[in-house]
């Protein structure tokens, strides 16, 4: 009778305290060393950057899925923006286009006085990269680092290292290059540092991210001529970002009378946060060192911009 | 109460990692709760026989590849956080749902505390409070879950029998 009880009994009705398998304990330790030896692998080694490319290749049409209901708010919020608004919108920017414009002829004519004089003295041409614009997908998932995820990926000729701007100043770089997709690390980011330069005085020094969206400038003697309200550009030593982009205002400097350096801290002028499109512009090409100044023209048309947008044959 | 199978447990899952994937912005990014843990955590209550420590580990090698962080940080700790949920899995039968709901809270935490340990180990700052945020969306999230697919122990329906 007892056993009639038992058979009664389906498995799944209490298969939560017999069914069990391998011991958790053992379990446990078995996957976590796998965990341990993936982050060793993963931090050591390169192996595992191509799983993770066809990872996040692989994931690019789950991405557009869960991307549609944000894409649809958005249009529809875009299709029902007061009409008022896009007509002050488009006043503006007619009349910032006509300064520009006013502008830009001046840059034409300096440019090639510029580039004339620049030769006349035997110096090297400035670089005027391309550009490619892209679209802020999302913002990085992981809460401890900064950084973008843009749509420009392998597939439309990004490479990790090139200099991320937006219309203010440098947003950063790209760290990660995947099929459809890049990340761009943030120069407030801790792991990224920028070679600047201070706009008034020339003043070469590092800026380093920090947290709270702010660049540090470390190693600098406490009686540097420095400024609150100073503006920083890139100094363009590095061959990365261009000369003379905007960086960061100096907003605090602390001086702490035993520390024999001053604590600068500035903020970025680029804003992440306010809009969608950047230009990821295109790496300088590595220069012989050996070319005569003859080939250097040939090479460098005067009328170059600096900044094009995505036309992949825009450069004359 | 009908016996959970394999097709809904992966078809949660799958939909949590959609979540996951979703872009977030705003308060959003602070708020999220962490659905692939949340769910994880709701089957390995309910059904440790379909979901347990391997399918933890899986789970956290994809979050790892979502977001791009470091290999093996989350699906160390999505491990360490099974193991203390299977740990205590046969208990949760005595558990009333004011204890269940803070046995949770406390995996949650958990889960979060062994990330931060491991970022900070590879060289990260620490983040602000609002990093603790998403244990409490959490937990409201695994309420809602066992409001829509049924109660995680059996107590309930045994004592009507």
């Amino acid at each position: 009778m007892l056993k009639g009880v038992h058979q009664k009994l389906e498995p799944q009705q209490t298969p939560a305290f017999f069914v069990r398998g391998a011991s958790p304990f053992s379990r446990m330790v078995l996957f976590c060393a796998l965990s341990i030896i993936l982050m060793a692998v993963d931090a050591k080694l390169n192996y595992l950057s191509q799983v993770r490319q066809a990872f996040i290749g692989g994931l690019h049409p789950i991405e557009r899925i869960a991307n549609i209901p944000s894409e649809f708010i958005r249009d529809f919020r875009k299709y029902f923006s007061v009409h008022n608004q896009l007509v002050q919108e488009n006043y503006t920017l007619k009349q910032q286009a006509f300064e520009d414009a006013i502008k830009l002829q001046r840059l034409n004519t300096l440019k090639s006085e510029n580039t004339h004089l620049r030769s006349l003295l035997g110096g090297d041409m400035p670089i005027h990269p391309r550009a490619v614009l892209g679209d802020i997908s999302h913002t990085g998932r992981d809460p401890f680092r900064n950084v973008v995820v843009v749509n420009r990926g392998s597939q439309h000729n990004i490479q990790a290292g090139q200099a991320v701007v937006d219309a203010k100043g440098v947003l950063g770089q790209v760290t990660r290059v995947y099929p459809f997709s890049s990340e761009v690390t943030l120069i407030t980011d801790k792991n990224l540092s920028i070679p600047v330069q201070v706009e008034r005085n020339q003043l070469r020094a590092i800026a380093f991210g920090q947290s709270g969206n702010t660049l540090d400038i470390p190693y600098l003697p406490s009686n540097v001529d420095i400024k609150i309200g100073d503006k920083l550009v890139t100094s363009g030593i590095d061959g990365i970002y261009p000369a003379g982009l905007a960086v960061a205002t100096v907003t605090k400097i602390n001086q702490d009378p035993k520390s024999p350096f001053a604590k600068i801290i500035s903020t970025p002028t680029a804003q992440v946060s306010h809009h969608l499109q950047l230009l990821i512009l295109e790496l300088p090409e590595l220069k012989e060192v050996e070319r005569n100044p003859a080939e250097n023209e040939d090479d460098e048309p005067t009328n170059t911009t600096t900044v094009k947008e995505a036309k992949p044959d825009a450069r004359t | 109460m009908r016996a959970p199978s394999l097709l809904s447990v992966y078809g949660t899952l799958f939909l949590a990692l959609l979540f996951q994937l979703f872009p977030w912005s705003g308060e959003g990014v602070i708020l999220r709760p962490d659905f692939m843990l949340v769910v994880l955590i709701y089957w390995l209550f309910r059904a440790p026989y379909l979901c347990n420590i391997g399918t933890a580990w899986v789970a956290g090698v994809l979050v790892d590849l979502a977001t791009g962080s470091l290999l093996g940080q989350y699906a160390l700790a999505f491990t360490l956080t099974a193991f203390v949920a299977l740990f205590f899995q046969r208990r949760l039968v005595l558990f009333s749902s004011f204890q269940l709901l803070f046995f949770t809270f406390g995996l949650l935490i958990f889960t979060r505390l062994s990330i931060l340990v491991l970022k900070l180990f590879s060289g990260h700052e620490p983040p602000n409070m609002h990093y603790f945020w998403p244990v409490i969306s959490g937990v409201l999230l695994l309420q809602l879950m066992r409001f829509f697919l049924g109660p995680i122990t059996q107590s309930t329906s045994n004592e009507a029998n």
